[in-house]
C-alpha cells in the first residue's frame, strides 16, 4: 500500500494512470452489470414488445404477466422446488460428508494415510470420462431419480483437501480434552469440531449450493422424467428452442393474444434464477475469497 | 494385543471407519469410471452394466481407429484446439491486467466495489450468460443497434461459424475475468511493501514500480496458474467452459465452429448410444491433457524452475 506522502507530488502520468484506472474499472463494472440489468428490463416488459428491440435502459410496455405466467406455469414451480430441494439437500449431505472424511484423514498419525492421500489427489486428476460414469450411475439405478443430483456429488474431492488443512490448524488440544472427557469420535467430530469449522463449512457451502442451483447437466443427460427436471435445465430447453425459431413464436404470441413469449417468461425465469445470487453474494465475500485464495495455495 | 499394528489400527478404528466410508465413495464414483476405460477396447453394451466391462468382447482399437478415420475427426480436433488456444490467449492475460489495474485505485471503497462486482458474473450459471447473449447479440439487439448506428452493419453473433469463436473467448472472458483476478491480487498482497516505498525513495515512477516489482513479485503464482489453465486447455482453461459454451451456445447456425469434441462425445455416446466408440474418443480426449500437463509442468520447470510436482 502506498502512503499518504506519494499523493502530495504527483506528476502528470501519475494522474494519467489515475485516469486510465478510473475509466477501466468503470467501464468493468458497466459491463459486468448491464446484461443483468437488461434482462431484468426486459423482464418486466410485455414480451411481443420486447422482440421489436430498442429497449436499452426501460421497459417500453411495463408489464408483470411474464412474472404472473411464471408463477402459475406449474412446470416452472416444480423445476423451482427440485431445485431448491436439490441445493438444500445436496449442500448439507456434501458439506457433512465432505468434512467428515476429511476430519478422518486430518489425523497425521493414521494408518495407511499416504496411501489414502494418493487416492484421493489422483482421483482429483484424472478421470474415465463421462460414458464409463454414466454407465456406473446407470448400474447403481441412479439414473431417472432424484438422487442422481445428490449421491455422486456427496464428496467434493477438492474440498476434502481444503478441509483437511483447516483441521489440522485447529489445536491438538481441543480434541484430546474430549478424548479424557471419554469422548468417541462421532461425538468429538460433531460437538467439538464442526462448531470451531463454521468458516470452513460456509466456505464450502457457498461454492457448492452454487453448483447445484446453476446444474443443469446431469438433468440433460441422466434424468428423463419431466417432473424431475432443474430450473437451470427447464432455462437451457427454452434457450435451444428459440435459438432459430423466435419468429414462430412471436407470431404465435401474438395470435393467442397473451403477449408473453417464451423468451419473456424465460427472462423472469432468468431473473428468478439469479436473484438469490445477487442477493446472498454481498453477506459472503470474506468466504468467498478464502474459497479461491485457499485453493490457489492447494492447487 | 493393543501394541503394534493391529492394536494402533484397532485404537483408530473410527477414524479409518470415516475414511474407509469416503475410500467406499471414491472406489465407485471415480475408481470404477476410470477402469471404465476399457470399454474403449471392447464391443460394450449398456445394458450389461458397467461390470459387463469384465465380460465384453475384446476388440481391441477397433473404435478408435474408427473415430480417428471418421470424417468429423480433424474438424472435431481443429475446433476443439483453437477455441481452446484462443481462449488461453486472450482470457488469460486480463486478470492480471485487472489485477494490477485494481492494486492502482487507491480509494478503497471504489475498488471493493469494483472488485467484488467483477466476480459476481462467476457465480451466474452459463445457462443464464447464453441468454444474456440471446437478448444482447440478437439482430435486434442493443449490441447491433450499436454497431448499426456506427458502422452500418449487424452482425449474426449467434448463429454465424466465424464469430462462434470470439462469442465464447468474449463471453468467458466476461464471466471468468473477475473471478481469477482475485488469486492475482491476493498474490500482489503478499509481495513487500519496504519494496515499493524504496523504489520511491530512488525516483521510480508508477510504471516502473509495476513493472519492476508488482510483476516479478507476481510471477510465480502466474506460473502456477498458467500450468492449471494449460493442462486444463482443451477443457476450456481454467474454469473449463469449452463444454457448456459450445453445447449451449452452438445450434445449426454455427455447427461448424462450435460443435468440439466433448460435445460430439456426449452425443454420439448418450444421444445415439454408442458407447465404446464415445469412450475411445474420450480417452484419446484425455490422454492429450494428461500430455499437456505434464509438458506443461517440465516446461515452466525448465524456464522458471517451478512447477506443480
Amino acid at each position: 500500500m502506498k502512503n499518504s506522502r506519494s499523493y502530495l507530488r504527483r506528476s502528470p502520468s501519475d494522474k494519467a494512470i489515475d485516469a486510465a484506472v478510473y475509466a477501466i474499472l468503470i467501464f468493468v463494472l458497466a459491463v459486468s452489470v448491464y446484461p443483468l440489468y437488461l434482462a431484468v428490463v426486459l423482464s418486466f416488459n410485455e414480451g411481443v414488445d420486447a422482440q421489436l428491440g430498442g429497449i436499452y435502459f426501460w421497459p417500453r410496455k411495463f408489464t408483470l404477466k411474464n412474472y404472473e405466467k411464471f408463477f402459475t406455469d406449474f412446470s416452472w414451480l416444480k423445476a423451482m422446488a427440485v431445485t431448491l430441494s436439490r441445493t438444500v439437500l445436496g449442500t448439507t449431505l456434501t458439506v457433512l460428508f465432505t468434512s467428515f472424511v476429511a476430519y478422518g484423514l486430518s489425523h497425521r498419525n493414521l494408518l495407511g494415510r499416504r496411501l489414502y492421500m494418493k487416492l484421493f489427489i489422483f482421483a482429483m486428476y484424472f478421470s474415465g470420462g463421462v460414458i464409463p460414469y454414466y454407465a456406473v450411475l446407470r448400474t447403481l439405478g441412479l439414473l431417472d431419480t432424484f438422487w442422481v443430483y445428490i449421491v455422486p456429488s456427496l464428496l467434493n474431492l477438492f474440498y476434502v483437501l481444503v478441509a483437511i488443512s483447516f483441521f489440522q490448524g485447529i489445536p491438538e488440544e481441543l480434541q484430546e480434552a474430549a478424548r479424557v472427557d471419554g469422548a468417541g469420535e462421532l461425538r468429538i467430530f460433531f460437538s467439538v469440531i464442526l462448531p470451531v469449522a463454521k468458516p470452513l463449512l460456509a466456505t464450502i457451502a457457498i461454492f457448492i449450493s452454487v453448483q447445484h442451483w446453476n446444474s443443469w447437466y446431469d438433468s440433460a443427460f441422466f434424468v428423463k422424467n419431466q417432473d424431475l427436471m432443474t430450473l437451470a435445465y427447464r432455462m437451457m430447453a427454452v434457450l435451444k428452442k428459440s435459438d432459430l425459431n423466435q419468429v414462430t413464436q412471436a407470431s404465435a404470441a401474438a395470435a393467442s393474444a397473451v403477449r408473453v413469449t417464451p423468451m419473456s417468461v424465460q427472462l423472469a425465469a432468468m431473473v428468478i434464477a439469479t436473484m438469490p445470487v445477487v442477493v446472498v453474494y454481498p453477506f459472503f465475500q470474506k468466504y468467498i475469497i478464502s474459497g479461491v485464495t485457499i485453493g490457489s495455495v492447494k492447487g | 494385543m493393543k501394541k503394534g499394528l493391529l492394536g494402533r489400527l484397532w485404537r483408530q478404528r473410527h477414524l479409518q471407519g470415516f475414511v474407509w466410508l469416503g475410500l467406499v465413495f471414491l472406489l465407485i464414483f471415480h475408481y470404477l469410471p476410470m477402469f471404465g476405460i476399457l470399454i474403449a477396447f471392447e464391443d460394450f453394451k449398456i445394458s450389461s452394466g458397467i461390470l459387463g466391462m469384465f465380460t465384453s468382447e475384446f476388440v481391441g482399437l477397433k473404435h478408435f481407429i474408427a473415430f480417428f478415420t471418421d470424417y468429423k475427426f480433424t474438424e472435431l480436433l481443429a475446433n476443439t484446439l483453437s477455441l481452446s488456444v484462443l481462449k488461453l490467449l486472450f482470457s488469460f492475460p486480463l486478470p492480471i491486467f485487472l489485477a494490477l489495474v485494481l492494486n492502482e485505485c487507491h480509494v478503497s471503497w471504489f475498488k471493493r466495489v469494483a472488485q467484488t462486482v467483477s466476480y459476481l458474473p462467476y457465480f451466474i450459471s452459463w445457462v443464464i450468460v447464453a441468454g444474456f447473449t440471446q437478448i444482447l447479440l440478437t439482430n435486434t439487439g442493443a449490441v447491433n443497434d450499436l454497431l448499426n448506428s456506427l458502422l452500418g452493419v449487424r452482425l449474426q453473433f449467434l448463429t454465424s461459424p466465424a464469430l462462434f469463436r470470439p462469442l465464447a473467448v468474449i463471453t468467458a472472458m466476461w464471466k471468468e475475468t473477475g473471478w481469477w483476478t482475485i488469486i492475482f491480487l491476493a498474490a500482489i498482497a503478499g509481495i513487500d511493501p519496504t519494496l515499493y516505498e524504496a523504489a520511491e525513495i530512488d525516483g521510480a515512477s508508477r510504471l516502473m514500480r509495476i513493472w519492476r516489482i508488482t510483476l516479478p513479485g507476481i510471477s510465480p503464482t502466474v506460473t502456477v496458474v498458467l500450468i492449471l489453465a494449460l493442462g486444463n486447455l482443451l477443457g476450456g482453461g481454467l474454469s473449463g467452459s469449452n463444454f457448456e459454451q459450445c453445447y449451449l451456445m452452438g445450434n445449426v447456425g454455427n455447427y461448424d465452429a462450435s460443435e468440439i469434441l466433448q460435445t460430439y462425445i456426449l452425443n454420439i455416446g448418450l444421444s445415439k448410444g454408442r458407447f465404446s466408440y464415445a469412450t475411445a474418443a474420450g480417452l484419446f480426449q484425455s490422454a492429450i491433457s494428461v500430455l499437456l500437463v505434464f509438458a506443461s509442468n517440465l516446461v515452466s520447470k525448465r524456464v522458471s524452475g517451478e512447477g506443480l510436482f
